[in-house]
């Protein structure tokens, strides 16, 4: 008996995947279209490019003084805002879950909300409170909570929608009210998430108000703007390197807060 | 119950700290509230502006889009908003493609110590620079104002939390299938291509399409700074306060941002569920915290 088992014949290629490549390749090349991509002007303009590196690596120390309080009013709008965010956050994630909220319309509308909010970027944002309230952190800090919200309360919701079933039922079972099944069936298991959330939608915000002062809405970035605007590269240099270690500051405190959170 | 036991309630245990801190944290919000300046009066007109500007916006949606002078705004709504989307798109793909031999060198079961450990404090260090600041500092001086440079900017400013998300699946996968392929003599090209790539890619694909959806809205964000795009078109617009402009490519940020995330959604739960939502929610915490 001879067993001829020759080499199994190797698997097509789905078609499905030959699709997603030239998908991806359409949109890819579509792209770089719109976007004008081109390397070019990495040749033409290295001379230019040299110069400003030139001048970013000499930092104009005596202009620090003047950008303090411009960090300051950043470090504001972020510690506010963030404070702000996180206490509305939690009541909006507790509407947007159906764990916690029974009623079918009301956590969808509530979830719709907040995709909403969500899809507006916070300069978009800024620029809307500017128009509301006027120019200055005051904006800049609205705009922040109504952008951070969306974002807090949608991981929060998530999370109680993952929430373990049985304190609920127990809840429940006792006759305990919505809001004491809230407060002690599900607030105690998604600590640890949502402040986890919080901290890191305080870390992102810091980050985020850097831009804010380019549509006047307060802080760093207006002086940012201007000192760009004028080719003062190394007063630029100084307002990057204050902003760099104000944002690395935040991000190392939180990082160490939420390793505590989580230990 | 039992008379004779007279110890005393323990002593609570002391609350010092606790308080210190909430003194602490709400001294910080007074002196930092007081900081943003709050412009209470603006507050109190705030509804009243909110109404006319609102309606001014509807006034502009609600044109014939087919009669000049709305028709060409709704073009340029879309033109710019597609602009913005390439821009994201096209700084997701330098990400990945950056990302992903970094990330091999990041995670301690392909790479070596010595390459691990610094190799994680500089992407530790690209996470937390600001995308504009890359813009600014890097980019624009090249490029120019333009969706040029933002593209890049996104495209350095993710690799950093890219190269973070992938490392961390990689690291999570299983040895077995990689010694399996091992044990026929595979070389370690072939041992990548079928043991360690099939493992990760689903996950770390999911993370790509998460920060397109991340980078959609950054694009807008550098629009703002100069680098065109859709966050260009409205910081002029909001300037000269063409609201019925405005109310149009609001309405077309939101319809678009949310289709776009609707769909790299649908692609995310198909690649790592099978179709299933099930563990979305999981990775999507993982790839913002």
């Amino acid at each position: 008996m001879t067993t001829a088992v020759g080499r199994p014949p190797k698997p097509r290629t789905a078609w499905k995947t030959w699709a997603a490549i030239a998908a991806v390749a359409a949109i890819t090349i579509l792209a770089g279209w719109a976007i004008d991509f081109s390397l070019v002007p990495t040749i033409r303009n290295v001379d230019y490019w040299l110069r400003t590196m030139a001048a970013f690596m000499t930092p104009n120390w005596e202009y620090f003084p003047r950008i303090v309080q411009p960090l300051w009013v950043t470090f504001s709008i972020s510690f506010v805002s963030a404070t702000i965010t996180t206490a509305i956050a939690i009541v909006l994630a507790m509407l947007a879950s159906k764990v916690t909220t029974r009623v079918t319309w009301v956590y969808r509308l509530v979830k719709g909300v907040l995709a909403v909010t969500r899809s507006l970027p916070d300069v978009v944002w800024a620029m809307l409170f500017v128009a509301i309230v006027g120019q200055g952190p005051f904006a800049g800090t609205l705009a922040m909570i109504a952008f951070g919200v969306g974002i807090v309360a949608k991981l929060t919701a998530e999370t109680i929608d993952a929430v373990d079933r049985g304190p609920l039922e127990s809840v429940d079972a006792a006759g305990g009210s919505a809001f004491q099944r809230a407060r002690v069936a599900v607030v105690p298991a998604i600590l640890p998430n949502f402040a986890s959330y919080a901290l890191y939608n305080f870390e992102s915000t810091v980050r985020a108000s850097v831009v804010l002062g380019y549509v006047a809405a307060g802080g760093v970035g207006q002086a940012l703007s201007n000192q760009s605007k004028d080719g003062n590269y190394n007063n630029v240099a100084t307002i990057v390197l204050a902003t760099l270690v104000l944002v690395i500051a935040i991000d190392t405190i939180s990082w160490l807060l939420r390793r505590w959170l989580s230990r | 119950m039992s008379g004779a036991v007279t110890a005393s309630r323990p002593t609570r245990p002391t609350r010092r700290w606790a308080v210190l801190v909430n003194v602490g944290f709400i001294a910080l919000f007074v002196v930092c509230a007081w900081g943003v300046e709050p412009n209470w009066d603006r507050i109190a007109t705030a509804p009243e502006s909110i109404v006319r500007y609102g309606g001014l916006m509807l006034g502009g949606l609600f044109q014939n889009p087919f009669t000049e002078p709305w028709s060409a705004f709704w073009l340029d709504a879309l033109a710019e908003m597609g602009k913005s989307i390439a821009m994201a798109w096209i700084g997701t793909l330098i990400a990945s493609a950056l990302s992903l031999p970094l990330a091999f060198l990041a995670a301690s079961n392909t790479a070596p110590r010595w390459v691990v450990i610094p190799l994680r404090q500089i992407l530790n260090l690209l996470r937390s620079i600001p995308d504009v600041l890359f813009a600014i500092v890097l980019f624009m001086p090249l490029y120019g104002l333009g969706p040029l440079a933002g593209a890049l900017a996104l495209g350095i400013g993710s690799i950093g939390s890219l190269g973070k998300l992938s490392y961390e699946v990689i690291e999570g996968m299983p040895a077995q299938p990689i010694e399996a392929v091992r044990s026929t003599g595979a070389r370690p090209l072939q041992v990548m291509r079928w043991g360690v790539l099939p493992q990760v890619m689903p996950e770390i694909v999911a993370f790509w399409l998460y920060r397109f959806e991340i980078n959609i809205r950054a694009g807008a964000i550098l629009g703002a700074i100069g680098a065109g795009g859709i966050g260009s078109a409205l910081k002029t617009n909001f300037q000269d306060r063409n609201w019925d402009e405005i109310g149009i490519q609001l309405l077309v940020v939101i319809v678009l941002t949310v289709a776009v995330d609707s769909i790299s959604a649908a692609v995310r739960h198909r690649i790592i569920g099978g179709g299933r939502a099930r563990e979305l929610p999981r990775a999507e915490a993982a790839a913002t915290v």
